[in-house]
């Protein structure tokens, strides 16, 4: 009987102890974990691995293969000047990178370092998950005054820079020779106005289309939308009214969508059509607009295609522009090695690792490399292009702002509202997510 | 086993509340052997399982801020207010409900045509077997991606039969551009996937059937058509509500194939499931109270919905 009661008391306490964690575990976790701790880690990591086990930097990045393997070299570079620390580099899909960085991130699991697209680091830095490096680093203005200011913009929210700008890119025009030689076209369009013109000389119903984009998402019509004068929000960012749906911003949409119903702008950006690199590839499309990693597509995919950059036509007001791109490196606030990660920061925006980067068509971010006879010659257009290319909105909740804009697009491809009306509509919608 | 079988003998008319409870934990006590065999489980169960449901139903509360929890700021029901009145939310509930609704008797009233067919002595049975199972094997993802092919709307194959073969359209279909024919090919990619695991449940049942039911009723005069009626269908039942059941919690878990074809709700938001429509709210908008919110809300209803069907297969299977 004895036996039995200590079973009895056993049983009782596990059922006891087992509803204690699961409400403790609930009432705990949201504690802030404990930040002085992690704060005194980096400090005390050093003095525990005395130079013997280097030091493992994780960093996490979305790259292709060309650019994988043009980092393994730098990797490998880095790690000849620095025996002490070891970079360990993860690769994403892109669409996976977001939702796998934060469940890693949530389960105190997250990397050191990380190369992310310039959109994503406001809202990071917004949760908290990034560390400034305007104060981590010492040396931080002295490398930001080296990059393009377009690019280093992107990593600053809220009186912080978030992180360093460690590739950039931009949209220009390519276009199909041949197609353009059978209709005896001699050039690239120079302006907007010409660009329609030519977009629907060279469509012939469903055998070919002028001009194709990859979808409605923001990203697709931004360098037209910047080359007509259109603005999503003030300098500020307090407000969409009279910019995402004021008069510059409505002609370029109103260009597009005249475009589509004439027939010269072709229907696969609804969705469930042939892409737009290989369309163009296969002389189904006449122009499309993308970045410098069509050079690199093209080879792999369709080596006999020649590939042809021009700049973006220019607008009413005479000036060509285009929509930023690119990638910044941050630190995360979680990792345990903030001195090597930042040390591997610094290395990414040195002039060596730009200029390997390079030869696999990373711009780089540096304007003390432009004219470096290292830069691939193709750079030149985009190079050139940067200079007016616009970033998209640095705000926590662009994602959204590029809905409201992409569903507006959407609904007059559709024909449900007016260019006017689905802009007044978006406007209304990005100053709700600024009021927040 | 025989404890617990001597104790309800021995249980008086009416006991106090307290004494209830005294016999429970005697109850529990003798039954020792077995709790401790089921605490492993119990464990894992509660870990992985209870704990996290119970962690995101408090999320669902929140502001939730994933990287640094203790800035979460409690917003009420806010997170459920905000879902009901979405149209988003709508229109995702409404798609799940078609999924289900068209894919789970087109599976069933196939897999029964296969099943009997593959009953049939015929030649090259096995192949037809296998290859009637292969879509349950293959991949979700590859198999959209086909699907994706097959109805591109500018190279895809479906498109050049109907306007060029059959001539039965004379523009181009734009599937996946329009939130209702997009439905088409998620439709028809949930039905040919899973027709080859009910037939093979349909198919074991159908060999338990005894043959002289058949073989007498054959003798009477019953046609096909008649055994098949009033012979097979209603041997068949406790079967087909089993795959009822099961395919209408598969069905309302559509994830994949809406996720790849339409881009995660293209256009317009209008072709979410419930599930992508959750992942959306999760992670592409960070917006964890939200998407917990919702997940509280899909709960619920696949709960009802089973509930519904649990009564149901108690019924059917009294017949």
């Amino acid at each position: 009987m004895k036996h039995g009661k200590w079973t009895v008391a056993l049983l009782g306490g596990l059922l006891i102890l087992s509803l204690f964690l699961t409400a403790c575990g609930v009432e705990e976790t949201p504690e802030p974990t404990e930040p002085p701790a992690a704060a005194e880690e980096p400090t005390k990591a050093p003095m525990e691995a005395p130079a013997e086990e280097p030091v493992a930097v994780t960093y996490w990045h979305t790259m292709s293969d060309a650019e994988v393997e043009a980092m393994e070299e730098v990797i490998a570079m880095f790690e000849a000047e620095h025996p002490n620390v070891h970079v360990e580099m993860t690769r994403y899909a892109y669409d996976d990178f977001k939702s796998a960085l934060l469940t890693s991130l949530a389960g105190g699991e997250g990397p050191d370092t990380a190369r992310l697209d310039i959109i994503w680091v406001p809202e990071l830095a917004e949760m908290e998950a990034l560390s400034a490096l305007d104060s981590a680093m010492s040396d931080f203005d002295e490398i930001a005054t080296k990059t393009f200011p377009g690019p280093l913009a992107t990593n600053h929210w809220q009186g912080h820079y978030y992180g360093l700008p460690q590739d950039t890119n931009t949209q220009v025009l390519l276009w199909n020779r041949e197609l353009f030689d059978e209709a005896g076209i001699e050039a690239p369009p120079a302006t907007l106005d010409e660009f329609k013109q030519i977009a629907c000389a060279l469509s012939k119903g469903e055998e070919q289309y002028g001009y194709a984009m990859g979808g409605t998402y923001f990203w697709a019509p931004a360098p037209v939308f910047y080359a007509m004068g259109g603005k999503v929000v003030d300098e500020g960012i307090t407000t969409a009214e009279g910019f995402v749906n004021g008069p510059e911003s409505v002609a370029a949409f109103q260009m597009l969508v005249d475009m589509y119903n004439e027939g010269c702008l072709s229907p696969n950006l609804l969705g469930g059509g042939v892409g737009t690199s290989d369309g163009l590839a296969t002389g189904l499309y006449a122009m499309i607009i993308d970045g410098p990693w069509m050079v690199d597509i093209y080879k792999a995919d369709f080596p006999e295609f020649e590939v042809n950059f021009a700049p973006i036509p220019t607008g009413p007001d005479g000036t060509s522009s285009s929509v930023v791109g690119g990638q910044n490196v941050v630190v995360f606030d979680s990792s345990q090695h903030k001195e090597e990660a930042t040390e591997w920061v610094r290395f990414l925006l040195s002039e060596e690792a730009q200029l390997k980067m390079a030869e696999r068509g990373v711009i780089p971010t540096l304007s003390t490399i432009i004219g470096d006879p290292g830069l691939p010659e193709y750079f030149g257009v985009f190079l050139e292009q940067l200079k007016t290319a616009q970033a998209r909105v640095p705000h926590p909740k662009w994602g959204d702002m590029d809905g409201a804009i992409n569903n507006a697009y959407q609904r007059v491809l559709r024909d449900e509202q007016t260019v006017q009306e689905a802009l007044d509509q978006a406007a209304e919608e990005i100053n709700a997510l600024l009021a927040q | 086993m025989a404890a617990l079988t001597r104790e309800h003998s021995r249980q008086p008319g009416q006991p106090s509340p307290l004494a209830r409870c005294l016999t429970l934990l005697q109850r529990t006590y003798r039954a020792r052997t077995a709790y401790l065999f089921l605490l492993p489980g119990l464990v894992l169960f509660g870990i992985f399982v209870i704990y996290p449901m119970l962690y995101s139903l408090r999320i669902s509360f929140y502001d939730w801020n994933v990287i640094k929890p203790a800035r979460s700021e409690w917003v009420g029901m806010d997170n459920y207010k905000t879902l009901l009145i979405s149209p988003v939310l709508r229109r995702a509930v409404l798609n799940t409900l078609a999924y289900t609704v068209t894919t789970v008797p087109g599976q069933m009233i196939l897999a029964l045509v296969v099943a009997i067919l593959l009953d049939q002595e015929i030649r090259g049975k096995t192949l037809f077997r296998v290859a009637y199972y292969l879509p349950v094997v293959t991949s979700w993802v590859i198999a959209t991606l086909v699907f994706e092919y097959l109805f591109n709307s500018q190279a895809g194959l479906i498109n050049y039969m109907l306007r060029d073969v059959l001539r039965l359209v004379h523009e181009p279909v734009r599937w996946l551009a329009d939130p209702i024919l997009a439905m088409v090919p998620i439709h028809l990619l949930g039905i040919w996937k899973g027709v080859g695991w009910s037939a093979v449940i349909l198919l074991a049942a159908l060999k338990e059937i005894p043959a002289d039911l058949q073989e007498a009723a054959a003798v009477d005069g019953a046609g096909p058509w008649h055994r098949l009626r009033d012979i097979t269908l209603p041997l068949l039942r406790p079967t087909l509500v089993f795959l009822l059941v099961v395919l209408v919690i598969g069905a309302l878990n559509v994830y994949i194939p809406v996720l790849l074809m339409t881009n995660g709700g293209q256009p317009l938001d209008l072709t979410h499931s419930a599930l992508t429509l959750m992942y959306k709210e999760t992670f592409d908008r960070l917006n964890f109270g939200g998407g917990a919110a919702t997940s509280y809300l899909l709960t619920s209803f696949v709960f009802v919905v089973s509930i519904v069907q649990i009564r149901l297969l108690r019924q059917r299977m009294e017949y």
